[in-house]
């Protein structure tokens, strides 16, 4: 089987996402992109991991123009999207995935010399989360929305961000929390943060319906673009 | 163009003299292969270690493609003083990726001089450039229906054979000690001279490739690990593939059994009856790359104990250790040799043998056997989901191959990563005599206070493994400096009596296994 068939074999299974087209092959998804950062296509890579429907609802609320990748791990998969990275016309790829699928996305983008504006640790724990992100001027402002939407919910939470190349210092951002049941808004935040770079800054991520089991685990986000 | 503006420079290098540096870059390379924006370098940055990223932040990054660039790149750094830290793949994860040994150091990424020579499937012989991938040398070999075998480390197809043989990497087949199977380099010089290794000098010569030695000194080995010159081409010996290869697992119940399984395996790696380099995986990188997950057996904090391995080890049937190796040759010459090597196991009944037919497709199983058949697969990544977090640090001491040794090594590792609260998560690589005990320190990279917690044991393992006389063979750009103390000071004042003659202005990869002519002090 193809790697590409599998793909789109394997975004069949995705039903949470309503309004999300499955499995788009890259070159079919940038053939609308106009070159400009905030407008341009944007993918979001999935793997099944629990938080996933948390971080698609807010990405969809984000931009309405979503595709949806479903990734695997093995070689074939990833020198595949290896591949379209390179050959693909501009896009943003955005995701939550588990530290090995990321480990292994991260490389591949790498390698195919795409660019990063947002790279971010998670972890869930019941009720906090803690997150350390990488960002740059593209993602100007999402660490602060983060933090204010997460603050207003009452979640608990840790939110240490490095700003690359920047002289500005690392900063660190707390919220007391938790008193409430948001184990998984972070994941709704920022699903529509990463989703709406650059579009609608001031826009609040819409709340998180996924909430009444907590899910931990370690996550991994990234915006990267080719 | 406007005028750059970096938070990050080279240590020493003004602002003014750094844009110097990259205009010259730019006019030599091209405007886009000159790499600036934060965005662009984000990736370059990814690292796994106990530290914060902006201790291994690059200024800038380079992607050169011929040797006549990487001859210019060198001459721009000398003009103007710039650090650079040379990379191929980037792609050695638990050792430090791709980000350099200091903050603000240029990287050149060689990623892009990914041209396959020549393979010569008669001598058994290939020549490639750095960025050639295992994955690229792979699919040539299928493509072409050539005879011929790859040895690789885990990261198989994504990593490449120029860097893991200049960091002095093994795999898994009877190739698997990939620095001995080098032969022949192309180095570019920091005064920007071009050097040929072993026959490479010789006009017209069509041994390069053959013969390692040449004639007078012999300094290949003396651009591993180290920071006298960047290698543009690299020439290695290729195993014949054999008719039959049979991979086979050996599984032991019982932590205590290392010392019997070394003592077992030694005779047979030592007379070539198993001719590959075996692995001894301990239950948690057993279970890691067979994608089990700690947070399935408990979610507190600390290391996982001993009962929870146990339990583990009933659920999955892994062993305590877990033997992979395999034969190649013949059928005949595979079915001397098993009955060799399994009446041995046999005759010691403690291990249960697994053969390829018994295991099927179940993992790790496959993934090993792929291994030690020159198969590329990612299926070792599993680890990083054990416990998760993204901190990986590989801490490999050297161990002689006998029982005791081995026994004596994992108890203190163990005891160490336990009074820190991670996890023993081992492995041996097994050649005759001696044995690279890696040790994959996982933690979560995403907790400080965690972080604090992992960088304190990688320091106590260097402190207390150096005080039994044991000392690592390779390690991430955090420890380099530590580690090379560990070595004494005659070596390294040797090492940089050599840096200051071969590169004097300091600007190749200074830092770079504790080689760094502006901080060190000759004791």
């Amino acid at each position: 089987m193809s790697v590409n068939r599998r793909f789109v074999l394997k975004s069949l299974v995705l039903s949470g996402a309503a309004g999300l087209a499955m499995g788009i092959p890259f070159r079919a998804l940038s053939s609308t992109a106009n070159g400009t950062h905030n407008s341009l296509p944007v993918m979001v890579l999935t793997n099944g991991t629990a938080i996933e429907s948390a971080f698609l609802h807010g990405a969809n609320t984000g931009n309405s123009r979503l595709q949806v990748q479903r990734v695997s791990s093995d070689l074939a998969f990833m020198l595949d999207f290896e591949r379209q990275m390179r050959n693909s016309k501009a896009m943003r790829i955005i995701g939550l995935l588990d530290d090995t699928s990321a480990t292994l996305i991260m490389a591949m983008a790498g390698s195919a010399g795409a660019r990063v504006q947002w790279l971010g640790q998670h972890t869930a724990e019941t009720g906090f989360s803690r997150h350390h992100l990488i960002t740059t001027d593209s993602a100007d402002g999402c660490t602060r929305q983060l933090s204010r939407q997460l603050q207003a919910c009452g979640a608990g939470f840790s939110l240490h961000e490095e700003h690359h190349n920047n002289t500005m210092p690392a900063r660190q951002l707390d919220g007391l929390g938790p008193t409430g049941n948001q184990s998984t808004q972070w994941a709704t935040s920022i699903g529509f943060l990463l989703a709406s770079l650059g579009t609608h800054p001031l826009m609040d991520a819409p709340l998180t319906t996924t909430a009444s089991t907590p899910i931990t685990g370690s996550f991994v986000s990234f915006s990267i673009e080719v | 163009m406007s005028e750059q503006n970096s938070a990050v420079l080279p240590k020493g290098v003004v602002q003014k003299e750094f844009n110097k540096a990259v205009e010259k870059f730019r006019t030599l390379l091209g405007e886009e292969n000159v790499l600036l924006q934060a965005d662009q370098l984000i990736p370059y940055n990814k690292i796994m270690m106990s530290v914060e990223n902006a201790a291994h932040a690059p200024s800038a990054a380079l992607t050169a493609t011929t040797v006549e660039q990487v001859q210019g790149v060198v001459k721009i750094c000398n003009e103007h003083h710039i650090p650079i830290w040379t990379i191929s793949t980037g792609r050695n994860f638990g050792y430090g990726t791709a980000a350099p040994v200091a903050r603000g150091q240029v990287i050149l990424d060689l990623k892009k001089m990914n041209k396959i020579i020549n393979i010569d499937p008669v001598m058994c012989t290939v020549l490639v450039e750095p960025g050639v991938t295992y994955g690229q040398l792979y699919d040539y070999i299928q493509k072409h229906d050539l005879p011929l075998m790859l040895s690789f480390s885990a990261p198989s197809a994504i990593a490449g054979p120029v860097g893991n043989t200049m960091d002095r990497g093994v795999g898994y087949t009877p190739y698997g000690e990939h620095f001995m199977m080098q032969c022949g380099m192309e180095v570019v010089m920091a005064n920007g001279d071009v050097y040929r290794t072993g026959m490479g000098g010789v006009k017209g010569s069509n041994t390069w490739q053959i013969f390692k030695w040449g004639y007078g000194p012999t300094l290949d080995g003396m651009f591993t690990q180290a920071n006298y010159g960047i290698t543009t081409k690299m020439g290695f010996w290729l195993m014949p593939k054999p008719p039959v290869i049979k991979p086979f697992e050996v599984i032991f119940e019982n932590e205590e059994d290392i010392v019997e399984i070394v003592d077992l395996l030694r005779p047979l790696r030592m007379s070539g009856t198993i001719p590959n380099s075996v692995v001894i995986a301990n239950i948690l990188w057993e279970a890691g790359s067979g994608n089990v997950r700690r947070s399935s057996y408990t979610s507190e904090p600390g290391h996982t104990p001993d009962t929870i391995l146990k339990k583990i080890q009933k659920d999955t049937g892994m062993g305590a250790w877990n033997l992979y190796a395999a034969l190649y040759g013949t059928q005949e010459q595979v079915d001397v040799n098993w009955k060799i090597v399994s009446d041995v196991f046999k005759k010691h009944g403690k291990g249960r043998i697994v053969t390829q037919e018994e295991a099927g497709d179940t993992q790790p199983f496959k993934y090993r056997a792929e291994l030690m058949s020159g198969i590329p697969n990612l299926q070792e990544f599993g680890l990083y989901n054990w416990r998760g977090g993204g901190g990986s640090m590989w801490f490999a001491p050297v161990s002689e191959a006998r029982g005791s040794e081995c026994k004596k090594q994992a108890a203190l590792a163990k005891r160490i990563l336990h009074k820190h609260g991670l996890d023993y998560v081992g492995e041996f690589i097994v050649a005759p005599r001696d044995m690279h005990h890696v040790i994959d320190v996982l933690y979560d990279r995403n907790n400080p206070e965690e972080t604090k917690r992992a960088d304190a044991c990688f320091n106590e393992l260097l402190d207390e493994f150096e005080k039994e006389g044991y000392a690592v063979y390779r390690v991430n750009t955090r420890f380099q400096e530590r580690v090379a103390q560990s070595y004494g000071p005659v070596k390294r004042d040797v090492e940089h009596a050599i840096k200051r003659a071969l590169d004097p202005n300091n600007i190749l990869a200074p830092g770079r296994s504790g080689i760094d002519l502006d901080t060190y002090k000759k004791t």
